[in-house]
């Protein structure tokens, strides 16, 4: 199913390229689809998670931009030759989200370890999952949290999606994910771990359009809207990665 | 004119072939034989495949049990409505898979229409294996239902009145003559429901989510090993052709079966009150 989605996915982008070949292509990670979407409403998009797209430019998708969720990804894919030095984009937190009914009753991360709590988390390799793993090894209740993960979620948007519904009693997912679930999701107990997301030119790509849009990204106008949706701007936006 | 005409059918027919079997052959091709096999065996590929397979083989029991008599009933009997219900059985074949994941969750999930009497019970459906249980049941039923209805249907209805007639009771009649003259279009329903079940992706991980050991079936390990370990992916999509390869094989073998036990069916049926 992935394969035909992938192989789908491929050909929408690379045939509608040549239909449409003025339009720039962005490959972002899915909690970025609010702030491109509104500061660039005329781009093509694909959100997904940041190792899925990965999978996708490696396969040859078609894309002029990709953005991760982690510099990992963007970083490896650079190594591949596939995408230019990848630079920093922005910062978000981790944090623990609980639907608005919290019928768990879910106060702080420590509600979390109780059993027969329905915990959803983004599967391995997916940076929301990646980093909330990496943060609760390092917490001594770590391991009584993780034995109460019900589903490995393959985006943070599905993540937030079974929170929504209820159907999850915690999931974690970033800050910037709650403001657009509409309130249907509600944060609890601060932040759990520190995203950075990083933004690359596709070698193949069409460098001029791409350009463009990370240096407006990276512009004052681009920070401003990432900081009105909720990530962490810094003043090292821009600084490559290595 | 007429030359003409067949070789552009040959030429379309073969660029058809290709395009199918292409794809299926170039899962074989894109890993070796070797990494196939060790990528079978890792802990991801074992975990799904023991899943897939619990998961599928309670839910084929259920399939029989219950689609049997349901098709017994609309094959072998006129009444009002019984073409509704046909239809309504039928739906889900048609209905695409992500649509029966939010209808199951809407009718069984934690806050769906039966929500709180699950709740009442100490139920909770979502993230559990029976969830994947039910999420099979609901779209890969229908593939049996159908094949057993039209079965059950091409039953000659006076074997079966001739062996109410010699006294035999509904349920001996059922056993001893609509089961064994219906059992190829039985078997036939079987095996593609049990492949459609097997191959279930879109409603298991919107109602019952993905995790290894517990819900993460074959097609949807194949969809989180993608971006982890491709071999994994690739070796569990081949095996997975092989088994729809077989289900196939099964299901051409079937109507020569069939064909025998009809042809012996004059002979049956008496001897079937005796």
């Amino acid at each position: 199913m992935r394969l035909a989605a992938l192989a789908l996915a491929v050909a929408l982008v690379a045939g509608c390229g040549g239909a449409d070949d003025e339009q720039l292509t962005v490959f972002a990670a899915s909690s970025l689809s609010e702030v491109f979407e509104q500061l660039e409403p005329d781009a093509r998009y694909n959100f997904a998670g940041s190792d899925e797209l990965a999978t996708q430019l490696r396969e040859g998708a078609d894309a002029d931009v990709y953005a991760s969720a982690s510099p990992g990804h963007a970083v490896d894919l650079h190594r591949e030759g596939i995408v230019e030095r990848p630079r920093l984009l922005a910062a978000n937190q981790v944090v623990l989200v609980v639907p608005r009914s919290n019928r768990a009753g879910i106060e702080t991360l420590a509600d979390v370890a109780r059993p027969g709590i329905r915990l959803v988390i983004a599967a391995p390799g997916v940076p929301a999952g990646d980093y909330a793993r990496e943060a609760l090894e390092r917490d001594p209740r770590g391991d009584a949290i993780l034995a109460n993960v019900v589903s490995e979620e393959q985006d943070v948007k599905a993540v937030v999606a079974k929170v929504a519904l209820g159907e999850a009693d915690a999931g974690f997912a970033y800050r910037t994910d709650v403001e657009p679930a509409a309130g249907d999701v509600v944060e609890v107990g601060g932040a759990l771990a520190r995203a950075e997301y990083a933004i690359a030119l596709v070698r193949e790509g069409d460098r001029d359009d791409a350009e463009r849009f990370v240096e407006r990204m990276l512009a004052p106008e681009g920070q401003q809207a990432l900081l009105g949706a909720g990530f962490v701007t810094t003043s090292e936006a821009g600084r490559p990665l290595p | 004119m007429k030359r003409l005409f067949e070789v552009a059918c040959a030429v379309t027919a073969g660029l058809a072939f290709a395009f199918l079997l292409l794809p299926l052959v170039a899962l074989f091709l894109r890993v070796s034989p070797g990494a196939l096999v060790s990528a079978l065996v890792s802990e991801p590929a074992r975990e799904a495949l023991l899943v897939s397979l619990e998961t599928s083989a309670i839910a084929h029991v259920i399939i029989l049990a219950a689609g049997t008599p349901v098709a017994y009933l609309l094959g072998t009997r006129d009444f009002r409505g019984r073409r509704a219900l046909i239809a309504a059985v039928e739906l889900p074949l048609v209905l695409p898979p992500a649509v029966a994941g939010i209808a199951l969750l809407a009718a069984f999930g934690s806050r769906g229409l039966l929500g709180d009497e699950l709740d009442l019970l100490g139920v909770s459906l979502p993230f559990t294996q029976a969830a994947v249980v039910l999420a099979i049941v609901f779209v890969a039923s229908p593939f049996y239902i159908r094949q057993a209805v039209a079965a059950f249907g091409a039953v000659d209805r006076t074997l079966l009145d001739a062996a109410r007639t010699l006294g035999a009771a509904p349920g001996r009649v059922f056993a001893r003559v609509a089961l064994p003259l219906a059992a190829g279009g039985l078997g036939a329903g079987s095996s593609l429901a049990f492949a459609r079940g097997l191959g279930e992706f879109g409603a298991t991980i919107i109602f019952a989510g993905s995790f290894p050991g517990e819900t993460r079936t074959a097609p949807l390990a194949i969809y989180a090993e993608l971006d982890r370990d491709f071999d994994v992916a690739v070796a569990l999509g081949a095996l997975l052709v092989l088994v729809s390869v077989a289900v196939l094989a099964a299901v051409s073998l079937l109507p020569a079966w069939t064909r025998f036990t009809s042809s012996s069916a004059t002979t049956f049926a008496p001897s079937a009150s005796t």
